[in-house]
């Protein structure tokens, strides 16, 4: 066990260094970031600004030095807010958080029912009409069901806010569109494994035994099928992420998201970088606790 | 099972403890008004966004004010004459106050500009008064404004130049001036700043105009215009800006909203790049602006949101002259120009364009062109990286550029020629596209004399010289359009400000 885990963090290490080094070619593939930051400056001007800067140095030194910033938290001053940029991530970071957490719980709520339900009464009505509605989650855009959702529960029905971030209620309509982009596949999940389980002596014996099909379901089954769960959670939550800097968007939602998609449209790389990175390093370390969750959760795992 | 349940239940309750979200009801004496963002900061001396403009004309007052009708009005200054060519005299108004309760005097105007022309503070609007070379207090009611050259942009530049409190800023500094406790003398005063979520401000009291009609005033972001348009059908805000035409009918027939449109200072325009074939050429730049059915787009595509236009001079702008007629759409006449031009069989370009808002009409400019030879292929960009490709490296985006031009809200034909047809190096776009020979010499001329009939004179000649030369293919105007909620009246205006002192409650 403990060779598995040492395992993971070397895993985890490997990824950020990539995720540093994507991060770091952002500003270096996007054009000469000095006429990007000074774009009505004489040649004279940017020459001085691209020396103090460092960028006549070989990448791999600035690479160096970026890794070395980034180690101290250090990503530059946002070009547009002129400030640093790490904090006006983290700054908005739990609007985010929140936000895919919530869009994650409602996920889980949807698909677990839904998806037992579906492995129980196998080929049924209800089977088909939830998978009918599952391809038609992973088939519409976020950015789509956003704006449906809004047409319907706040302009014809009146019942939520359009956007903001101001009441509880304006939190429905961004979580119910994330969890949209992130329930079919654990729905899906759920009926497999639960496909995988159901059949099984230990699940016959229990029903011989006398013991009754709520109990053998929930308890016996559903405790089994719950380790691939976790894994495409862990997955699911890097995807309702992304998603939420489009959900962001849309729902005017004052969250990462939503600062990284400005930062695009104004070339303020630091920020970019800073934004990317974050997120990135949220992901990595969910997938992390994820596989430990799994390791601690899975017996056979553990003695082997 | 539990035990996972337990662990994530904790880190929701994490997350939602990091993240407090309060409840807020709207109250019905409050404005609401939706931009795409906000600015970096609410220093209005230290940013250049329209979205940050249109908040800090509500906070800050001026010099002098724009009335409705597009005329200079007295603000914080109540007359002003020209001493001499490089001199002007204001005489400010007594007793303004600022939100804080100091008066405001000469000592405060001074200050204002000396700190937007301090260089070290880096302020993006240090090139908009550069000219000013320095601001005396001759009594605590009067100042002289002396610049180092003749200035005929003088007053276009104080429309929107706030004056801030001297003593204030200095101290609490530049960094909380600009994020926590801004104080002007304009009609609403500061409440708070939720970064990209609103802006509170409060109807002041004591405001030399009367008290405004709404106490409260709020600024939302919303970036996405759908979004925009769902929340003023249901009321969540009361005015939206940048309707496009084509949403125009919907809110016209709705119960909630109405529309509210005018003509603008934006022009839309293709610059030619004249540096290489074939719109070195005069012959297939005129056939370039015959080739365009205007009349058409704006009927057809712009839901009649638009004036044709002769050259980029617009009507509303100091120098406009009318005797310059703009090319008819004659096809014909397009295919034999090109034919003189030596392309008898027509020839191949590609335009490009980071106007996304307009890319349908982009299209159909290009397929028009392409119709009578000039075979255009369109490029669209998005915004950020185009702003690169298009006035860095050298202008590489040959052959031609389809984009608008708002003027910086300065009623003057300079404000339009000077960055797009001057090739000096601190241009803007005319360094990398433009080529007429002596108009260069015409703008200078245009822009360092305050005699304003000769400067008039002047400009007439230069749009004679640009409609024959054809340096762009010449477009139409933009209209204004914004959508305005019933409980509120109020009115586009030609500069593009949301002068909300002028908002009045609805029936």
């Amino acid at each position: 066990m403990l060779t598995l885990v040492a395992r993971r963090i070397v895993r985890l290490l490997v990824v950020l260094a990539g995720v540093s080094l994507v991060t770091f070619a952002i500003l270096h593939v996007s054009g000469d970031p000095v006429s990007l930051m000074m774009p009505e400056a004489p040649e004279a001007d940017r020459a001085v600004l691209r020396q103090s800067m460092g960028f006549n140095d070989a990448l791999a030194v600035q690479f160096g030095r970026f890794v070395w910033n980034l180690a101290r938290g250090d990503f530059g001053h946002s070009f547009f807010h002129r400030e640093p940029a790490l904090p006006l991530v983290l700054a908005r970071m739990p609007t985010t958080l929140l936000l895919t957490v919530l869009a994650m719980g409602l996920s889980l709520l949807i698909a677990v029912p839904i998806g037992i339900l579906s492995a129980v009464r196998r080929n049924s009505v209800f089977d088909h009409g939830a998978t009918f509605v599952v391809f038609l989650g992973t088939s519409m855009p976020v950015f789509w069901t956003g704006i449906m959702l809004i047409l319907l529960f706040a302009v014809q029905l009146r019942v939520l806010p359009v956007s903001g971030w101001e009441s509880w209620a304006a939190l429905v309509l961004p979580a119910l569109t994330l969890a949209t982009f992130s329930t079919p596949l654990l729905l899906r999940i759920v009926r497999s494994s639960m496909l995988d389980v159901i059949n099984l002596d230990y699940v016959r014996t229990a029903r011989a035994k006398g013991v009754s099909e709520w109990l053998v379901i929930c308890h016996h089954a559903l405790v089994n099928a719950a380790l691939p769960l976790v894994t495409v959670a862990g997955l699911q939550f890097g995807l309702a992420l992304s998603g939420a800097i489009i959900t962001e968007t849309v729902f005017a939602v004052p969250g990462v998201g939503r600062l990284i998609v400005g930062a695009i449209r104004q070339l303020d790389f630091p920020i970019v970088q800073a934004g990317v990175f974050v997120v990135a390093l949220i992901v990595v370390l969910v997938n992390f606790a994820v596989d430990m969750l799994y390791i601690y959760l899975n017996p056979q795992i553990r003695v082997r | 099972m539990k035990k996972w349940a337990l662990l994530s239940s904790v880190l929701f309750l994490i997350v939602l403890g990091a993240a407090p979200i309060p409840a807020h009801a709207q109250a019905k004496d409050t404005l609401v008004v939706a931009l795409t963002s906000h600015a970096p900061t609410l220093d209005p001396h230290m940013h250049f966004e329209r979205v940050g403009i249109l908040l800090n004309i509500n906070m800050f007052d001026s010099l002098l004010h724009r009335n409705t009708k597009l005329e200079f009005e007295p603000s914080l200054a109540t007359s002003w004459k020209p001493l001499s060519d490089t001199q002007w005299e204001f005489k400010l108004r007594k007793g303004v106050r600022f939100h804080n309760g100091e008066t405001m005097g000469a000592e405060d105007v001074k200050y204002s500009f000396e700190r937007v022309l301090d260089q070290a503070k880096k302020s993006p609007q240090y090139g908009n008064i550069r000219a000013i070379k320095e601001v005396r207090v001759v009594n605590p009611d009067t100042v002289h404004i002396i610049t180092d050259k003749p200035f005929p942009l003088l007053l276009e530049r104080l429309v929107f130049f706030p004056i801030v409190p001297k003593k204030h800023v200095e101290t609490v500094g530049d960094q909380a001036f600009g994020t926590t406790s801004p104080v002007g003398t304009g009609p609403w005063k500061f409440v708070e700043w939720k970064r990209d979520q609103l802006i509170r401000l409060e109807a002041f009291d004591q405001h030399w105009r009367g008290r405004p009609a709404f106490k409260h005033l709020v600024f939302r972001a919303i970036p996405e215009i759908a979004t925009q348009i769902a929340e003023i059908k249901t009321g969540g805000v009361d005015i939206i800006r940048n309707v496009s035409a084509d949403i125009v009918p919907e809110l016209k027939t709705h119960p909630q909203a109405y529309i509210s449109s005018t003509p603008i200072l934006r022009v839309h325009y293709a610059e030619l790049d004249m540096r290489s074939a074939p719109f070195d050429k005069k012959l297939v730049r005129q056939a370039a602006n015959y080739a365009v059915d205007k009349q058409t787009i704006i009927q057809k595509m712009m839901g009649g949101l638009g004036r044709q236009v002769a050259t980029t001079v617009q009507p509303l702008a100091f120098g406009f002259d009318p005797e310059v007629k703009p090319y008819p759409y004659d096809p014909k006449k397009a295919k034999e120009l090109l034919a003189q031009a030596g392309y008898p069989n027509g020839v191949d370009v590609t335009f490009h364009s980071a106007f996304i808002e307009f890319r349908p009409v982009f299209e159909a400019i290009c397929q028009m062109l392409t119709e009578v030879g000039i075979r255009t292929t369109p490029r669209m960009w998005d915004p950020g990286p185009a702003w690169n490709k298009f006035l860095q490296a050298e202008g590489k985006a040959t052959n031609g550029m389809y984009g608008s031009w708002g003027n910086y809200s300065v009623f003057d034909a300079d404000a339009v020629l000077h960055p797009l047809y001057h090739t000096e190096p601190g241009g803007w776009i005319g360094k990398w596209y433009a080529r007429v020979e002596g108009l260069d010499r015409l703008i200078d001329e245009g822009r360092s004399s305050v005699d304003q009939p000769k400067r008039k004179r002047v400009y007439s000649q230069i749009q004679q010289l640009i409609r024959e030369e054809a340096p762009s293919i010449f477009l139409w105007t933009q209209y204004d359009t914004l959508a305005i909620s019933k409980k509120v009246q109020y009115a586009a205006r030609g500069d593009e400000w949301l002068w909300l002192y002028d908002a009045k409650p609805g029936r």
